[in-house]
């Protein structure tokens, strides 16, 4: 990819964490998309604990969780760009993303990076993305929220 | 909102993952806990008719839009003058020919007098202008008269003000659209017997753009205006220089008014004066839009009135001169205006510049008639928002636009043309009334204003809106005076009579709203009044079986009334309704005059009675059952009497109408077949069929 040219990709999948990094990222793939109509699919993940059965009525009865993959289909709409919202449960989050990105032929995954420094200055990265990174077949793009003071 | 899931193999055995279902999705979106926002697809038609009906409504108007599509478009001066000056610039092309018209009466000499007229006229201008500068200052928010009289002066004196206003939008689009029309005849004579059906077509396509959401947008305005002043200067300059140079010759004309002889007086000067006043209006539509101007606003807006008086008073002076220069007289009815003479003089018949010319005074002319269609119907919402109109004027439509007020002003102007048969000289009487009353408030108002607040300044800005007061209330005078016979008694009847129309509407509003509200320290209660269910039932079937089990769910007090006419039925409905529907007692009425809804009422008035005077009445429920019909014709046939007795039971102390209405689409609520001799399973229902 030559650098004055859009980065290509037909769909990308985007994982929504529930944060204020979701509409950074919608953001960027919706105005990224729009010039070369690429499809979006913004995929958010409730992780369900082994305790409960996989589908228990978790997700569809949370307003808060219905929230998350609203607002990113307002901020598509605001580029001008449909998005596929979809709610999944799962017990990894990381291995749904990836399972829903080889389903739906994705050849873009987008994840967020909050960033936060804890005990002493490191990333609190989690399991997620470094799972996405090693078994994701499509190109995975981890996006960093500016660091600010209040971040740090 | 809980969606259906279904579970779904990963790659490996252990990842699966459900996927879970949004219903509320397509129709609605959160923002917040227990907060939702509609989605376009929930106001949707529902049935094929409706679909086809809103596939039509989207052609032709467009799709709806959501709030928060609208443009909030800021304007630089220049997209600004072209927007808020296309009325005022655009009557300069009739207000000479309205001078001239009354002028003519007198004979060739009293033509001459329309140079002075034009210039006290255009002094006129400027010390409204200056005026109106004020009000740009001092309202940023947007100065109307409305808005101005309020705040200083009180609430009648801001209706009169509201009532001119309105008056004034309509006859912008009546007189600029007649006069657009005149334009066109000007260079098509053929099309002068059509000009009333060319009006109304105009007229509708307005309306059809404006209810579409169609914005100031500043490119559209801007090329007829630009073009319009372009070619206007230079034919002034033309004209000018040719008059100058004594080159200027007078034109033979063969469709002239001939010379009256009547003696020149006072009377005429001062009609004649009043008719060209009519050039003044628009010059307030600048102080109305202040907060559509790029920062800083008022001193942007301000500029640009005065830009705006200079071109105006440039252009209509100029006019006169050039028209007076070249011997030109308003053509009888039918022939081309004064400002088509002018062209035809200046750029010659036929000539290119002479039809471009003619093309932006009618363009310009179309657009000062949409710039009521945007004022018009805000004013109208802003009445509507304090009281004082029906609140439909401040409901949007589809496409965000205050379509009531659109409807209703191109309703009221395409009236007013085909009552006048589109000509513009039998419409300036009723016009030029209205813009004075406001123009005198808005100063007035501005008076106060100033004495009020007494900034830095105020004397001199007092002064300047006392002297634009006075003066324009002098016009006022004498415009509504020597104009009375020719129609101008119309608007002296129509703005108080306006007036009371809101202030009737106002109470109405006030009072209801008196009746509905709460204390702020009222908390709702459990009910006191106790409830009970009357079910009308015209016999056994399953509507009925229907409003029964949905009278159970409101109270333990149901009972269901059967009204007959037939005594033979009696025996069998009782038997039939004691084995299948046990447990609520029916009441079985005779009515001997076959009438159904009177005896009901009755029984409902004797049960009331009959009620124990130190309780509270009860609530009564009348739960109807209703046969749903598919299509419209079905409608006629069925749940007439239904529908008459919801009518009659409407508004009766503590009645509460449910109508429970039975899909046959749906009959998985009856497992077993259902057998009722009394009814007809295959055909329509006793229920709905009384």
């Amino acid at each position: 990819m030559s650098e004055n040219q859009h980065p290509v990709f037909n769909r990308a999948v985007i994982a929504l964490a529930g944060n204020a990094s979701d509409t950074r990222i919608v953001h960027l793939v919706a105005e990224l998309a729009r010039p070369i109509r690429a499809e979006i699919v913004a995929v958010h993940v409730v992780e369900v604990a082994w305790s409960q059965p996989l589908d228990a009525d978790i997700a569809g009865r949370s307003e808060q969780v219905q929230q998350i993959l609203d607002e990113a289909e307002a901020t598509a709409e605001q580029s001008k760009v449909r998005l596929d919202p979809v709610l999944l449960q799962a017990r990894e989050v990381g291995a749904a993303l990836v399972d829903e990105a080889i389903e739906r032929a994705a050849d873009l995954l987008v994840l967020s990076l909050p960033y936060r420094k804890r005990f002493g200055g490191d990333f609190a990265i989690g399991r997620t993305i470094p799972y996405v990174l090693k078994n994701a077949p499509c190109a995975v793009w981890v996006v960093r929220e500016p660091i600010t003071e209040e971040s740090s | 909102m809980t969606g259906g899931q279904r579970p779904v193999r990963g790659r490996k055995l252990a990842d699966r993952r459900v996927r879970v279902n949004r219903p509320h999705s397509p129709y609605f979106r959160y923002t917040g806990p227990g907060q939702l926002v509609a989605k376009a697809a929930a106001s949707g038609p529902t049935t094929p008719g409706g679909r086809f009906f809103a596939r039509v409504r989207s052609l032709l108007f467009g799709r709806p839009l959501a709030f928060e599509e609208e443009a909030g478009e800021r304007l630089p001066k220049k997209q600004a003058l072209a927007i808020f000056s296309s009325d005022a610039i655009s009557s300069s092309a009739y207000a000479t020919e309205e001078i001239l018209r009354v002028l003519i009466v007198a004979g060739s000499g009293a033509i001459l007098v329309s140079i002075p007229i034009a210039i006290g006229i255009s002094v006129l201008l400027a010390v409204v202008a200056l005026s109106y500068r004020q009000v740009c200052r001092a309202y940023p928010n947007g100065g109307g008269a409305y808005a101005v009289a309020k705040e200083n002066i009180g609430a009648v004196a801001s209706l009169v003000a509201a009532a001119a206003l309105l008056i004034d939008y309509v006859m912008t689009v009546a007189v600029s659209t007649a006069s657009a029309i005149a334009q066109t005849y000007s260079v098509v004579p053929g099309l002068y017997d059509i000009r009333v059906e060319i009006a109304v077509v105009a007229i509708a396509l307005i309306t059809v753009a404006n209810l579409r959401g169609l914005r100031e947008s500043g490119n559209i305005f801007a090329v007829p205006t630009y073009l319009f002043l372009a070619l206007a200067l230079l034919m002034v300059a033309m004209g000018v220089f040719r008059i100058v140079t004594g080159t200027a010759v007078d034109v033979v004309q063969r469709d002239a008014v001939a010379f009256g002889t009547h003696d020149i007086g006072l009377f005429l000067l001062l009609k004649a004066f009043a008719s060209g006043s009519v050039a003044l209006t628009g010059t307030e539509a600048i102080a109305n839009g202040v907060p559509a101007f790029k920062p800083p606003e008022s001193r942007n807006a301000s500029n640009t009135l005065v830009a705006m008086a200079i071109l105006l008073g440039v252009l209509f002076l100029g006019m006169t001169v050039v028209a007076d220069g070249f011997g030109i007289l308003p053509s009888e009815e039918g022939g081309p205006t004064v400002v088509a003479l002018v062209a035809t003089v200046i750029f010659g018949a036929g000539s290119p510049l002479f039809y471009a010319f003619q093309s932006a005074t009618a363009l310009i002319l179309f657009l000062a008639a949409n710039t009521s269609f945007n004022a018009f119907p805000r004013l109208a919402a802003l009445l509507a928002e304090d009281g004082y109109m029906p609140r439909q004027f401040s409901f949007r439509g589809d496409r965000l636009a205050f379509s009531w007020g659109i409807v209703l002003l191109a309703t009221i102007a395409a009236l007013l043309l085909a009552l006048f048969e589109g000509d513009t000289h039998a419409l300036i009487p009723l016009y030029s009334v209205g813009v004075f009353v406001v123009f005198t408030l808005s100063q007035g108002g501005m008076v106060r204003h100033w004495l009020a607040e007494r900034s830095a300044g105020w004397v001199w800005r007092a002064s300047i809106n006392a002297v634009g007061a006075v003066l324009t209330f002098v016009v006022l005078v004498v415009v509504t005076s020597v104009k009375f016979l020719d129609g101008a008694w119309l608007v002296v009847i129509l703005i108080p009579t306006l007036v009371a129309m809101m202030l009737f509407i106002h109470r109405q509003y006030a009072r209801s709203a008196r009746e509905l509200a709460i204390r702020p320290d009222y908390v709702a209660g459990p009910p006191v009044r106790e409830e009970r269910v009357i079910v009308p039932v015209p016999g056994i079937d399953r509507a009925v079986i229907q409003a029964i089990n949905v009278a159970r769910t409101v109270a333990s007090d149901v009972r269901a009334v059967f009204i007959f006419d037939d005594p033979a039925r009696v025996d069998a409905v009782r038997a039939d309704w004691e084995r299948q529907i046990p447990g609520i007692p029916l009441v079985v009425i005779e009515s001997p005059y076959r009438a159904l809804a009177g005896p009901l009422i009755a029984y409902l008035d004797v049960l009331d009675q009959a009620w124990p005077p130190d309780h509270p009445s009860p609530v009564t429920f009348v739960v109807i059952p209703e046969y749903v019909a598919k299509s419209w014709w079905e409608r006629l046939l069925y749940n007439q009497s239904a529908r008459h007795l919801r009518r009659l039971l409407l508004g009766r102390p503590h009645t509460v109408v449910v109508n429970v209405p039975y899909r046959r689409d749906d009959p998985e609520a009856f497992d077993s077949p259902f057998r009722d001799k009394h009814s007809r399973p295959d055909g329509p229902p006793d229920a709905a069929a009384r």
